[in-house]
């Protein structure tokens, strides 16, 4: 059997007497959608920053790939994932036009400046690929800045996968998507995740609109509450026990398990 | 008018300082269009400054000049890269703090010498037409380190500038390319320092992408944009500047404000008739 894609064991984050992170563990295999829920300030992006390793944990362990993530493989590794950050971590101002944008998430864009123009054909057809891909091929030549908050979230997701990923990281990708756009979003991803072996952590406030696409929900809040799988019951005298108030384990929605603090 | 150009492309001055001053504008230019992505024209008013100390240090203890306020400069541009994030300085209150830091060195050093000994009217507003055979190797020397670098490096720090936090998930090493941009900013600034002097510096240093920020499309456009303007701007500025006797370096820096606001006025205008 292979090893999973993500596997992270007993991972703790932040000061002990308010930790972020609680004795995080979780496997993620390939072709796996796993969405990871919980409310404000949860952890949901911390764990995305740790397994991109911008984030050191202060204790546990992190596999990638099956290679243990280390500082001096780690910019090997990352080759392998496409990360899509929350929106309002950032701010265009450079004149770009899409396909500049796109080209970034290609693994040689950064090589210098000679070798660039030699390998410009191959690389056209992979940007093409990943524009088409979320249905923005006709907009290649605009200028990044002139686009929607919706066009320019899917020229970044283009951007994740033109580099093939094997394991992508999306944190709220739907966020300036209206429903519609959303819903599109969330039915491309899981085509990746069948076609082309993916392992996607996505993070999502919003419960109910995923969970009809992933395989999995992780109910995060400090520690992970519970993984549920799709199709999965859960006795509810564990939930009792657990958190001693009514819930609603089958229909995921606001009022998550997960979600609440005990 | 053809006589004209003859005169100044045949003067004797203008033939020692002509390739120095071309070659500076292709390097700052380059280094522009990183400088206006990353936002960082007031770390060029900062190191430009700071060299002062640099020039000074070189003069009390005599040293040699450029080498001296080279080390100087980059040293003070590594310091800026590195300190404020760990120490909760925002970057701007370190660049100010080191820039007003090392101006009052560099001005209570050059105090103690005599005054003939120094050209401070030169270093402050610079002075292209006193280029020794010396100092034109070391320019050279440190022009092409800069342009190596940027052949290099540009995609990476393009790629840091759009989107930092991105291009560090994406297995770039972040901090350590942004401390080599800020080393490289450093090494420019010590040679607009020779051209334009430290209060015009960052007039050459930000300019010319700024004039290009306005058409440019792509990186490579914006280089080549930019370049074009700091040449153009260079000619004119220095030809003006022979004719009427007027300071070189602020004579350049005023033709490429000039350049700038047309550019300005014209872009405006291509988009309203659009």
């Amino acid at each position: 059997m292979s090893s999973p894609i993500v596997s992270l064991s007993h991972v703790n984050f932040g000061p002990s007497n308010t930790l972020i992170l609680d004795d995080i563990s979780l496997d993620l295999e390939a072709g796996h959608f796993m969405g990871i829920v919980g409310p404000n300030g949860a952890g949901k992006s911390t764990i995305l920053s740790i397994i991109t390793g911008r984030l050191q944990p202060d204790s546990g362990h992190i596999d990638l790939f099956g290679e243990c993530l280390k500082r001096f493989n780690r910019y090997r590794l990352l080759k392998n994932i496409g990360y899509l950050h929350q929106l309002h971590d950032y701010t265009p101002n450079l004149p770009l036009k899409v396909r500049d944008i796109v080209a970034m998430g290609l693994n040689d864009y950064t090589k210098p400046l000679w070798q660039w123009l030699g390998s410009a054909s191959h690389q056209h057809k992979d940007i093409i690929q990943a524009l088409q891909f979320v249905e923005m091929e006709h907009l290649i030549d605009r200028d990044f800045r002139h686009l929607s908050g919706g066009q320019q979230q899917r020229v970044r997701l283009a951007r994740a996968l033109v580099r093939k990923p094997k394991l992508l990281l999306l944190d709220e990708p739907a966020a300036a998507l209206d429903s519609n756009q959303q819903q599109k979003l969330y039915t491309l991803l899981r085509q990746l995740c069948d076609t082309q072996d993916v392992a996607i952590m996505m993070v999502e406030h919003d419960i109910a609109a995923i969970t009809g696409h992933v395989d999995s929900v992780a109910c995060l809040n400090r520690s992970i509450h519970h993984h549920a799988m799709k199709g999965e019951q859960i006795p509810e005298d564990v939930w009792h026990q657990m958190y001693g108030q009514h819930m609603h384990v089958i229909a995921h929605d606001t009022g998550c398990i997960g979600c609440h603090h005990d | 008018m053809i006589d004209m150009l003859e005169q100044f492309f045949t003067s004797p001055v203008m033939q020692d300082a002509l390739p120095p001053a071309f070659f500076i504008a292709i390097v700052a230019s380059t280094m522009s269009v990183m400088i206006l992505a990353h936002r960082l024209s007031f770390l060029t008013v900062g190191i430009s400054h700071a060299s002062l100390a640099g020039l000074g240090l070189a003069i009390a203890f005599s040293l040699p000049l450029l080498p001296t306020a080279t080390v100087f400069c980059v040293g003070i541009a590594l310091l800026l890269a590195a300190i404020p994030k760990q120490r909760g300085i925002s970057e701007d209150t370190g660049t100010g703090l080191l820039f007003a830091g090392s101006m009052a060195l560099g001005i209570v050093l050059i105090s103690q010498v005599s005054r003939n000994e120094v050209d401070l009217f030169g270093l402050l507003f610079g002075n292209i037409l006193t280029v020794s055979e010396q100092d034109w190797h070391w320019l050279l020397l440190i022009g092409c380190i800069i342009l190596f670098a940027f052949i290099m490096m540009a995609r990476a720090w393009w790629s840091i500038a759009f989107d930092a936090t991105t291009a560090a998930a994406s297995g770039l090493p972040v901090s350590l390319l942004r401390l080599l941009l800020y080393g490289t900013v450093g090494l420019s600034v010590v040679m607009c320092v020779k051209l334009a002097g430290i209060v015009l510096t960052t007039g050459l240093m930000v300019l010319p992408a700024t004039c290009a920020w306005l058409w440019g499309r792509s990186l490579i456009s914006l280089w080549l944009l930019s370049m074009s303007f700091a040449i153009i701007g260079t000619f004119i500025g220095l030809l003006f500047s022979y004719y009427y006797d007027w300071p070189s370096g602020a004579t350049i820096v005023l033709t490429l404000c000039i350049m700038f606001i047309m550019s300005w006025g014209a872009a405006w205008l291509t988009q309203r008739n659009k």
